[in-house]
């Protein structure tokens, strides 16, 4: 009675562990309840987007200074994705601790970890449903955008793709976050406990302590909020990309580090401290990566491209020291407009806070507040300015060399749009709840029925 | 009848040996130096009282749990615990796996992951009688179609022993007889079978062989006239020697 198939641990199909993850994700209510909060939740955002940016393309209609400063991405886009945001933020880790919750609730996982599976394959079968379930959840979302082209709107493809990005690696770091608390958790209950508090505590985390100097300043850093900021302002920064995915990749290893029963305690504590350290260290290269790439199709983040070209050329490096203090609105604009910039554009700029010397009554003392020193090739600079209409002339003096010439380039026109989203309401609140309702239908009706087209006996 | 992965070499010497598995919890030792061997085709069942260690037994020798001292040999080859679900598969207590899906997917599922014919996954679903609830939702079947799904289940995996936290958990007598009578015909086709039986009368009427364990220590082990030897009870039954015994 030998098997002609032989039996092997690694020659177990994919498939079939792939659909029950999935149907397991499909035939519980979290996915769903989630989309149907989402309509509502999306389609007003967008609707108050829509709103917004036509009062604000009112009056650019009449002045095309005006319309060059309306882009979609950061009128459309960026607040209407921002309430999925949120819902990713609070929901998502229901739907995806759902994926191994369950399992370890009912007893089931001590029959997966049995099935000819790598650990490592299971939690990856899990972490490609959770996957799939944030494209599900995305469908709101990508409805508005939709909404916003039939309604006549511009999306820059790029910027657009960039910021769906961001947004797609924000999810999977929330769902690994959640697949990680559910693996180390003995019930969904607690493992929802964990995801939250780390997703909320990073939320406090940043509005409590970012601007602070110093370590609160790199705590800061670390939250998972700031994951989608340099997507929202239109930057593909490698760094950011690595060090995300180093995170995903560490939230499943641990999660798989967690998964088996039959591992002692200090074992899975021992691999979890080398998970740990192996990312870290990979944080910390990632932390090194500065290329960033200006998607946005006004090139909001880049100084013109003449200014660019030149700066590239300045090999040695430039040194800026800031007397300002990093709550100042002023080092804000300074950041924005020049420092950021100058950082993607020359291969060599450091830039220092120096610490204002305090008052006898608290206030700033010091004279050279609000000073910037610019040094380069030995040569220095100061300047107030935080404009780079100011600043690049200066630099090019600390250089040598000639402002570049000017050259008549295609000027962002802006895309001022005044349209009604009223019927978007429609969609959001009535037609599209309504279509999620019978896709949940059809799903359970599908796999009660399905059984004798299967080939079944009968 | 299914096809089942025997071990090469069609050796006849026991191919699973136990040898003083240990298991603490805390202070408390669940499992106490247990040593036992099954042979092909053997029905072995482990009897005992409530709190005797006979899940932890099973759950520690799959690995699931992990042990504190103890071998577990394959044809006499060490074999560790993150290997054993090569050779060995666990049908837990107490499992309702998949609760929102239907039977039937559940079942494809593990005939999908096993490879199993269409032919083989009809053969299983009659033989355990799950055919009248295949197509509801696992939440909404009785306990004793829960049961019989689980065996399904377990008798779809091509593993060479199968061990089971009460078998017949559930069933009324017609329905254990039916059952036994599915096991006796896969242990007669070679593939061996450790069971945790609650009844004592289950029990003698399935196993060849009785592991009696008490405290996490075995108390006693052999057939029923070994047992009854043991127990210095000539004319004793099962239930007798567990009294005098344990």
């Amino acid at each position: 009675m030998r098997s002609p198939k032989t039996y092997r641990l690694r020659a177990a199909p994919l498939q079939p562990l792939l659909a029950k993850e999935l149907r397991e994700i499909t035939n519980g209510r979290a996915l769903w309840t989630m989309l149907l909060l989402l309509c509502p939740l999306v389609g007003y955002s967008f609707f108050q987007a829509v709103s917004l940016y036509g009062e604000a393309s009112t009056a650019a209609l009449q002045s095309p200074a005006l319309a060059s400063s309306l882009s979609p991405l950061e009128g459309i886009l960026v607040p209407t994705l921002g309430s999925f945001y949120v819902a990713v933020t609070l929901l998502f880790p229901f739907v995806a601790i759902r994926t191994l919750g369950q399992e370890k609730e009912t007893g089931a996982l001590r029959l997966l970890v049995q099935l000819p599976y790598r650990l490592s394959t299971l939690v990856s079968a899990k972490h490609i449903a959770v996957l799939a379930a944030w494209c599900l959840a995305f469908i709101p979302a990508l409805s508005a955008l939709v909404f916003w082209r039939i309604l006549g709107g511009h999306l820059a493809p790029l910027e657009t793709a960039n910021l769906l990005l961001g947004h797609l690696l924000y999810g999977l770091l929330i769902g690994a976050l959640a697949l990680c608390s559910a693996s180390v958790a003995e019930s969904s209950a607690t493992a929802a406990i964990i995801a939250l508090a780390v997703t909320i505590g990073s939320w406090v985390m940043d509005f409590t302590v970012a601007g602070s100097p110093g370590l609160l300043s790199w705590l800061a850093q670390l939250s998972l909020t700031q994951t989608l900021r340099p997507f929202e302002q239109g930057l593909l920064a490698g760094g950011l990309v690595l060090g995300t995915a180093c995170a995903i990749l560490g939230f499943v290893a641990l999660a798989t580090v967690w998964l088996p029963p039959g591992v002692p305690l200090l074992v899975k504590l021992r691999r979890s401290a080398a998970c740990a350290a192996i990312a870290a260290l990979v944080l910390g290269v990632a932390t090194q990566v500065r290329s960033t790439v200006d998607v946005t199709e006004d090139g909001r983040n880049s100084f013109p491209s003449a200014d660019q070209r030149l700066l590239g050329t300045l090999r040695l490096p430039l040194r800026v020291t800031v007397h300002l203090a990093q709550e100042d609105p002023r080092y804000a604009d300074l950041q924005r407009n020049v420092l950021a910039k100058l950082e993607r554009a020359m291969p060599s700029v450091s830039v220092t806070l120096a610490r204002p010397r305090q008052g006898f009554l608290g206030g700033s003392s010091d004279e050279s507040y609000g000073e910037v020193e610019y040094v380069y090739d030995n040569r220095s600079d100061v300047s107030r300015s935080t404009s780079p209409r100011e600043i690049l002339p200066l630099l090019y003096a600390l250089a040598g060399i000639s402002p570049p010439e000017p050259r008549p380039g295609i000027e962002y026109p802006g895309y001022p749009l005044v349209a009604s989203a009223d019927a978007a309401l429609y969609w959001f609140f009535g037609g599209l709840p309504l279509a999620i309702v019978l896709c949940w239908r059809w799903f359970r009706r599908t796999t009660s029925n399905s059984y004798a087209r299967e080939g079944g006996p009968s | 009848m299914l096809s089942v992965e025997l071990p090469s070499g069609e050796n006849p010497v026991p191919p699973l040996r136990v040898i003083a598995l240990t298991k603490w919890y805390g202070e408390e030792r669940a499992i106490d130096g247990v040593t036992f061997s099954a042979s092909g085709g053997e029905v072995v069942g482990i009897i005992g009282p409530n709190g005797a260690g006979k899940t932890t037994l099973l759950e520690t020798l799959v690995g699931l749990l992990p042990a504190e001292a103890g071998d577990v040999l394959w044809h006499g080859e060490p074999l560790p615990a993150s290997k054993r679900r090569k050779e060995l598969f666990y049908l837990p207590d107490g499992v309702r796996p998949y609760r929102d899906e239907a039977t039937f997917q559940v079942v494809s599922f593990f005939a999908g992951v096993y490879r199993r014919s269409k032919a083989e996954v009809a053969d299983t679903v009659t033989s355990v009688g799950l055919k009248p609830v295949i197509n509801k939702r696992v939440h909404a079947l009785s306990k004793g179609y829960n049961r019989r799904l689980l065996l399904a289940l377990a008798l779809l995996a091509p593993h060479p022993v199968l061990l089971m936290d009460e078998p017949f958990d559930g069933f009324d007598l017609r329905q254990t007889r039916e059952i036994a009578d599915v096991l006796r015909k896969h242990a007669a086709h070679g593939r061996t079978f450790i069971l945790a039986v609650h009844q004592l009368a289950d029990a003698e009427r399935v196993c060849d062989r009785l592991i009696l364990l008490a405290g996490g220590r075995i108390r006693g082990s052999g057939t029923l006239d070994e047992l009854r030897a043991q127990a210095s009870l000539p004319a004793g039954s099962l239930e007798d020697i567990f009294l005098a015994l344990t």
